[in-house]
């Protein structure tokens, strides 16, 4: 009994410890401009939407390491596999011996993050809860590569996409959407997302506005009172069947009653990443099609889709 | 063995089923979003949002919330009586935890083919509670094979076999999870934390067969509980052959727990705390003890279950979680109460 307690204390005070170790070397957000003294030749992605980031830049070649969730672009499937997204294995990442290990705060464990600072290794976590952040972490990572032209030009052609589905919807009514990725339970997407800020570029109106959360689990009576004019079910699981079936009943909903029931089923939506320019651009057609249609191009004002007139 | 005492029975029986239809009706009319009644009414055949809001939104969780609560509480009942132990229930057995993991298995592993053949005959649930209820059989005859020593069943044995093999089956779960595809780990949890959501009427109607029939099963075997709750030996030389006994009501509860974990995952306590407080109200004859203890279930459940739907809300929380902050100190009590009986004999 007395020596047990005797490792007890041990063990607290070993904690304690590595508490104020782990304090010191805080690896989070480094905005750092300043181009870093030796350009990284092996790096290692923490994930899948870094990844995509790193071959977007031309900087694909360099990853060394990735998670099992990088899918995309296909070449990185190739890549050695560090773990997956949620647990990444140190001992797997010092392996590689990598000169910059890049991850997402608020995804990345910050415990693992300071475990490979403390071990020497460099590790930036970028934040993504935002569309401005994303581009802000594409550009701080082509800096951190040395590749700082191609990060200009990938952050002004997602802006460009940006623009031309503004011009596109920008004068259309706003259609309301619910945007789910479960059916069983409902998980929708929060107000704290940047899915949300996606939906409103795409001239939509998330039903969920308001819920500062960044997903939620809806009762089926709030989608209901809410009538969405759009439903657009992003899940990737294994759901398709039940998805007919699950609103059909529901005929007093707006997009019940005008099949306005998507299916999106890309994870090109789900990842803060150089690929949400191309997700904003396909849900922009799914919540106002009439402004995509060619042959309404030609009508005038047949639409009230048109964009700011010159 | 005393008469049944009808009366009682019909006061009882009564007095709970007039409690069930208004805690129904009260549901139904509660919830995060306002409702005008008298244009849910007015007009039921034209896409109405208040009409569906009430009967095709909440009554069917309503009304699934009091086949799960009811059939969780009946099974507790047959449980604590069969096991002669208070502390009984499916998920201390770890029978809902073995249900999950037959339906989590079932929902990944069984060919998608199949998944479409028998969902054209069986609506929305098909093979998912087939694979829960044989997961749920097989947990429920290891616990139980576990316990047994010398033809006696070991109560605080069978508790903790129960236990460690819930945890063990948690564990399992959460490597399932991590090893499918992101965006299917994301439904997995939700067989975890226990969930009522929506159902389709058919699926609704499918749960209310599956746990009516393993009910009246259960109802049928009455006298022989009440005779098991004497004693093994004394209910052997009164003539109940326990053996079958037995085997009937792990078949029964088996099929219940089954189909009720592959709708709502494993919402806990309800099978515990509802008889328990039965017991307290009406005795401890089974006969009445049963329907008592259904009728009861059924209630708790529906009201737990609208305070999942209107506490955070318009988010919903599972109601896995109410249940556990009612159960959970009430299983405290219950043990601590145990405890000091047991050493002040």
């Amino acid at each position: 009994m007395k020596q047990s307690g005797r490792y007890f204390f041990a063990v607290i005070f070993i904690a304690l410890q590595l508490c104020l170790v782990g304090s010191e070397g805080m690896a989070q957000e480094r905005p750092r401009t300043a181009s870093t003294p030796a350009i990284p030749k092996k790096i290692i992605s923490l994930a899948p939407s870094v990844t995509e980031i790193l071959f977007a830049l031309g900087l694909g070649d360099r990853l060394v390491g990735v998670t099992t969730f990088c899918n995309y672009p296909p070449e990185a499937q190739r890549i050695a596999k560090i773990g997956d997204f949620i647990n990444p294995n140190v001992e797997a990442i010092i392996a590689k011996k990598p000169d910059l290990v890049i991850g997402v705060s608020g995804a990345t464990d910050p415990d693992k993050a300071r475990q490979m600072e403390r071990l020497g290794l460099k590790v930036t976590l970028v934040p993504v809860p935002t569309l401005q952040k994303i581009l802000s972490s594409i550009r701080l990572i082509a800096d951190l590569g040395g590749k700082e032209a191609a990060g200009e030009r990938l952050v002004s052609s997602l802006q460009a996409q940006i623009n031309r589905v503004h011009k596109a919807v920008g004068r259309a009514p706003r259609r309301s959407v619910l945007m789910v990725v479960g059916l069983q339970p409902l998980i929708a997407v929060g107000k704290k997302n940047f899915i949300d800020e996606l939906i409103t570029l795409a001239g939509g109106e998330n039903i969920t506005g308001g819920v500062a959360q960044p997903w939620l689990n809806l009762p089926t009576e709030y989608v209901v009172a809410k009538a969405p004019q759009v439903i657009i079910e992003a899940g990737m699981g294994t759901e398709q069947e039940e998805s007919g079936k699950r609103w059909a009943d529901l005929k007093s909903i707006p997009a019940v009653k005008e099949r306005r029931i998507y299916s999106y089923r890309s994870d090109k939506i789900l990842r803060p990443g150089p690929r949400f320019g191309e997700a904003l651009e396909e849900i922009a057609r799914l919540i106002h099609p009439e402004c995509f249609a060619e042959a309404n191009r030609n009508l005038k004002n047949g639409n009230g889709c048109e964009g700011p007139r010159p | 063995m005393k008469v049944l005492d009808r009366r009682k029975m019909i006061q009882v029986s009564g007095g709970l089923l007039a409690l069930l239809l208004l805690s129904v009706v009260g549901c139904v009319l509660l919830g995060p979003v306002p409702l005008d009644l008298s244009r849910a009414f007015e007009n039921l055949s034209s896409a109405n949002s208040d009409a569906e809001i009430l009967f095709r939104a909440r009554l069917p969780r309503v009304l699934l919330g009091v086949a799960i609560g009811g059939g969780m509480a009946s099974c507790g009942v047959v449980l604590q009586a069969l096991l002669r132990n208070p502390l009984a229930c499916p998920q201390v057995l770890g029978v809902s935890g073995g249900a999950s993991l037959g339906g989590i298995l079932g929902l990944i592993f069984l060919p998608g083919w199949m998944a479409s053949v028998w969902g054209g005959f069986l609506g929305e649930i098909s093979w998912v509670p087939l694979a829960a209820f044989i997961g749920a059989l097989l947990s429920m005859l290891l616990i139980y094979r576990l316990s047994l020593f010398h033809r006696r069943i070991h109560p605080y044995q069978l508790l903790l076999s129960g236990v460690i093999f819930n945890a063990f089956v948690a564990a399992i779960i959460m490597f399932l999870n991590s090893i499918v595809d992101f965006y299917q780990a994301q439904g997995l949890l939700f067989w975890l934390m226990g969930n009522l959501s929506t159902r389709a009427y058919l699926t609704v109607g499918f749960i209310w067969l599956y746990v009516l029939l393993g009910f009246a099963w259960l109802w049928s075997q009455g006298v022989s509980l009440n005779l098991i709750t004497l004693g093994e030996e004394a209910a052997m030389q009164l003539g109940v052959e326990i053996g079958s006994t037995q085997r009937r009501i792990f078949v029964a509860t088996s099929l219940m727990i089954g189909a009720m974990v592959s709708v709502s995952g494993m919402i806990g306590f309800v099978g515990l705390m509802v008889p328990h407080a039965m017991r307290l109200i009406v005795g401890s004859d089974h006969r009445l003890l049963l329907p008592a203890s259904f009728l009861a279930g059924g209630i708790f459940l529906a009201w737990a279950d609208t305070l999942a739907r209107i506490l955070l809300a318009p988010a919903e929380l599972p109601v896995g979680i109410i249940t556990a902050f009612f159960g959970g100190p009430f299983f405290l009590f219950l043990l601590y109460r145990e405890g000091r009986k047991r050493i002040a004999l």
